[in-house]
């Protein structure tokens, strides 16, 4: 294998390596912790709303 | 763990093949596609189909509604489950929603799945309901309800009055409407827990020869270990007690009775209508159970009234030491039972025989077990102009 070669391998692999790390965040981390921080927003407003008593609406 | 390594070091440098247009454009999109689709999720677990996807709320709450105005009336419009019990504004949703995962572990350990069960639970859980519509004075009936939207003159007078002042305090629409969609809980059955957690429940150990007071309406007996009930003791009544014996104690009741009849009903004090025992017509017959003193004559109705004293058995508990945590609860339910419609008149502005009928004619209006009402009518009628004559 000659050296471009090699460097041409490496290449597709980092390219590859990006587009698994993108697919990754937007795909599955992103929404999962947008729907823990509403999920837990929403616990917090419930707590307030136990403890507190009346919210404004 | 490697590819978590891997996955940071690629995150961590920038990008070498993709575009900054490129990750900007997915991320954008995919912002929009995550948003919609939560959003949609949370609408479809905001309909009627999911909310009764459920067995329990099936078979129940929604075979109830059906009954109801709320389902079907004049103007066509049907209020659907999330209408009521989710909150419309988006904040409040979610936190609905949180607060509602709880649910899933009902349905997952059937705590409801049956008709027992479920009745068994209605009044905690209406309880629950009640207490949200009571933090925004019933938003949830308001969001379709207006009072600026009423047709006063088509009410009747005495709609028109609880109506009006309700609206100058924009008032909480359950404070009154209760059991309206679905079927009221069934308050009367369970002996006044709230009182009894007030006021306990009486001295393990009676001393002979003490006066203690009735915390419950108590059945009465003949003996100290027959099933023979020989009438009931009212509640915050004073008796004596004259022995105890295996789990009941033998009390001396006083008062005075009308002298028709079997004479079975004992009442406080001579013409004063409040009840301090009734005895069956068995019990005011049989010898020795009742004895009689001297005789009085009621001007006003002509009715001769003897005093008397009886000895019978009642269960050695429920008898408290002191008169006044009753009177104290009763006034605390007074006050707060009959203020969420109009304002209470004074204690002593009817007298001891007219109260119980005052009192009978608003009872149906509010939701009091039959202990709590009877302590209520006897605090009102002991506090009544009768006794304290100071006023009026």
């Amino acid at each position: 294998m000659t050296a471009k070669q090699v460097k041409k391998e490496e290449n597709k692999k980092s390219k590859f390596k990006e587009l698994r790390a993108l697919g990754f965040i937007i795909v599955v981390l992103f929404p999962v912790l947008s729907i823990f921080a509403i999920g837990g927003y929403g616990l917090i407003i419930w707590l307030i709303q136990a403890f507190g008593g009346v919210v404004a609406h | 763990m490697k590819w978590l390594v891997t996955l940071w070091q690629t995150l961590n440098t920038p990008a070498k093949y993709l575009t900054l247009g490129s990750i900007s454009l997915t991320a954008f999109i995919m912002g929009i596609i995550f948003w919609g689709g939560f959003n949609t999720a949370i609408q479809a677990t905001n309909t009627e189909e999911f909310c009764i996807g459920c067995h329990s709320m099936e078979s129940k709450p929604y075979k109830e509604l059906q009954e109801t105005v709320h389902w079907s009336n004049h103007s066509g419009v049907r209020a659907t489950c999330p209408d009521c019990h989710v909150p419309h504004n988006w904040s409040r949703k979610i936190a609905r929603k949180m607060e509602a995962s709880s649910d899933v572990w009902g349905w997952f350990f059937n705590t409801v799945n049956t008709d027992e069960k479920y009745e068994d639970k209605r009044l905690e859980m209406a309880s629950r309901e009640w207490g949200r519509f009571d933090r925004d004075d019933s938003l949830a009936c308001k969001n379709c309800h207006n009072y600026d939207s009423m047709k006063w003159d088509e009410m009747s007078k005495l709609a028109q009055k609880q109506m009006k002042r309700a609206a100058e305090k924009d008032q909480s629409c359950v404070d009154c409407h209760k059991g309206i969609a679905h079927t009221l809980p069934d308050m009367g059955t369970a002996r006044a827990p709230e009182l009894i957690a007030e006021v306990g429940t009486g001295p393990s150990k009676f001393t002979n020869e003490q006066n203690y007071f009735s915390a419950l309406t108590k059945p009465l007996f003949f003996s100290s270990n027959g099933d023979v009930e020989a009438g009931t003791l009212n509640v915050a009544t004073k008796v004596k007690v004259l022995e105890t014996k295996d789990n009941r104690v033998k009390i001396a009741i006083e008062g005075w009775r009308k002298k028709m009849g079997a004479g079975r009903v004992i009442y406080y004090d001579f013409g004063i209508n409040m009840l301090t025992a009734q005895l069956s017509k068995d019990a005011a017959k049989t010898e020795g159970v009742i004895n009689a003193f001297e005789e009085k004559e009621d001007d006003m109705t002509g009715l001769k009234w003897q005093r008397v004293e009886s000895q019978l058995w009642t269960d050695a508990e429920y008898l408290i030491t002191e008169q006044q945590p009753l009177w104290d609860y009763a006034r605390d339910t007074f006050r707060s039972s009959c203020s969420v419609c109009h304002t209470q008149p004074d204690e002593a502005h009817f007298d001891a025989n007219t109260w119980p009928g005052m009192f009978q004619g608003m009872i149906a209006f509010v939701n009091m077990d039959q202990d709590t009402q009877a302590l209520v009518q006897k605090y009102l009628q002991q506090h009544s102009s009768t006794f304290v004559k100071e006023k009026h």
